[in-house]
């Protein structure tokens, strides 16, 4: 396969070997450190616009399946891995992670000593990086001369409302970049969903009637929506039951007072213990974050703290005081990674039921 | 034959899930106090008072009502055999003066338990509120009670039995239907 480099802000030049798309990139390195899953990881709208350091030194190794898709058309910008394995389990068996990459216009690395790069980034901070055919000068001022959007919601999520029907619960999902992880738990509990797209107001989605509003994880910063989605949430918290996942936790915390600040550096994976609060246990999650609600922001009139990561301290859970409201920061699908917080849905599900006696 | 219709999942979901309620409704744990009536609902009593301890750092008290003495059918003999036997049992200086009661029991089902218990607050104090937690309500009410928060609905025929499991004394947490037919 062909040489290709990786190339760092910082002017550092990794030199692998290309595999999926030949196109050149440029996004945010962020690394993951889940075990397995990269097919999840690969096609969650979270990594919009992000080039994926993977640390499980050898993916690819199960193929591509259909039941491990996060989203439809991913938009992550590029995978780095140490070794690529290709190999395929669908029903043909032409579906390999290459192939994969090469229908999506994703470019991936191999060869990488991504033990070193993830050290880096750890200490580094946030970076950009791309991925190109030759580490010339010329690409070091392409990379520093690119600006990634921050509209990455609006690049991700649905533009047009959609039914995902059921004969349970009806619920309307907003959609920030949803993984498919969310519809397929909901699914499961028979929910008449209809995903509706981000800037909805809230008007149109209590003219649907719900039994439950969820607010859908998805990429970027929060505070780079406009303070319509805010208020938004803010009349819906009243009215409906809501829970809220990732980037809708963070603007279910910012709709309530509380500050979001970024990570020192992201978090990707699925080893952090998370204390849940009420019961006094540990649950481990699939998360993935770039921001946190910040603790000491919270007003504890308003907003309950439900969950912490005890590795890095931060916010993983609210309630809200008043309401029937709750959000998570992590994945409580899973989709890869622990299924310890599916019974959330459950608990969503209960409290919708609570409402209507 | 039986079917278990909550598991110690569930359970544990809606104890957690009243727990939040009980803060909602009453705009946190301030001036709370929790009356387990016993059997089962003083554990059920207990665990979401320690619910509310994690998540508020308070400690929310505790007390366990026994109301046989005010059991509607009760000979008046026994009456005050029980009586002085005590109706509650807790710690010092608990008190239900001007507080928001909160009663538990496991099974809400012709309400005449909990016609008893308020007549059992009555008599020791005037609470500010009394509202009822219950882990199942299963129907068929005799007297016009409703809870306010509630684990599970359990719509239930009279000849069934619900039978409630608590790990403290059963060894496990789940709820089962039982049909009468087959007990012992």
């Amino acid at each position: 396969m062909a040489e290709r480099y990786l190339i760092l802000e910082d002017g550092s030049s990794y030199r692998g070997e290309g595999f999926g798309a030949e196109a050149t990139t440029t996004g945010e390195l962020i690394y993951n450190t889940n075990l397995t899953g990269y097919q999840e990881v690969v096609t969650n709208q979270i990594y919009h616009n992000q080039i994926i350091i993977f640390s499980q030194p050898s993916i690819g190794n199960t193929g591509i399946s259909h039941d491990a898709y996060e989203s439809i058309l991913p938009t992550a910008k590029g995978m780095v891995v140490r070794d690529v394995t290709n190999f395929s389990v669908d029903r043909s068996r032409r579906l390999t992670l290459d192939t994969y990459l090469k229908q999506h216009n994703i470019p991936g690395i191999s060869g990488i000593d991504t033990r070193h790069l993830i050290r880096k980034l750890r200490d580094a901070g946030p970076m950009n990086g791309s991925i190109v055919a030759v580490d010339d000068a010329h690409a070091f001022d392409q990379l520093h001369a690119t600006v990634l959007t921050n509209r990455q919601v609006a690049a991700v999520a649905t533009p047009k409302p959609y039914p995902n029907p059921g004969t349970g619960y009806n619920v309307v999902v907003i959609d920030f970049g949803l993984k498919n992880g969310l519809l397929r738990q909901l699914s499961e509990r028979r929910c008449n969903v209809t995903v509706v797209p981000w800037d909805t107001t809230a008007e149109n989605i209590l003219n649907l009637d719900p039994d439950g509003v969820i607010l859908s994880s998805g990429p970027g910063s929060p505070m780079d929506l406009p303070q319509s989605v805010l208020e938004m949430i803010q009349v819906v918290e009243e009215r409906i039951p809501l829970f809220a996942i990732g980037l809708g936790h963070e603007l279910f915390g910012l709709a309530n007072g509380a500050n979001v600040v970024p990570l020192d550096a992201e978090y990707h994976g699925s080893s952090h213990p998370i204390r849940r609060i009420i019961t006094n246990d540990i649950v481990f999650a699939s998360q993935g974050q770039g921001y946190a609600v910040e603790a000491k922001s919270i007003n504890r009139e308003r907003l309950i703290t439900t969950y912490v990561d005890l590795i890095n301290g931060t916010v993983q859970g609210l309630r809200h005081r008043d309401f029937p409201a709750f959000s998570v920061q992590f994945f409580p699908d899973g989709g890869p990674g622990p299924d310890d917080n599916r019974d959330l849905f459950d608990e969503f599900m209960e409290i919708m039921g609570s409402r209507e006696g | 034959m039986s079917k278990v219709v909550v598991d110690a999942m569930a359970m544990q979901r809606a104890l957690t899930r009243i727990t939040y309620e009980i803060i909602e409704r009453n705009k946190g744990v301030e001036n709370v106090v929790i009356l387990g009536i016993k059997t089962r609902g003083v554990y059920l009593a207990q665990r979401i008072a320690n619910r509310l301890q994690q998540l508020e750092n308070v400690v929310v008290p505790v007390g366990e009502l026994d109301v046989t003495a005010y059991r509607d059918d009760i000979s008046a003999e026994d009456r005050a055999k029980e009586l002085s036997a005590g109706v509650i049992s807790a710690e010092s200086g608990f008190t239900i003066e001007n507080k928001k009661v909160v009663l538990v029991d496991d099974v809400l089902y012709t309400g005449r338990t909990i016609r008893a218990a308020m007549s059992a607050v009555m008599d020791l104090g005037r609470p500010k509120s009394i509202s009822l937690a219950v882990l199942v309500d299963r129907g068929h009410r005799e007297l016009p009670i409703r809870a306010d928060f509630v684990g599970k609905n359990i719509p239930s025929a009279q000849s069934e039995r619900i039978k409630v499991s608590v790990s403290e004394i059963d060894g496990h947490d789940d709820v089962e239907i039982v049909h009468k037919s087959d007990r012992k």
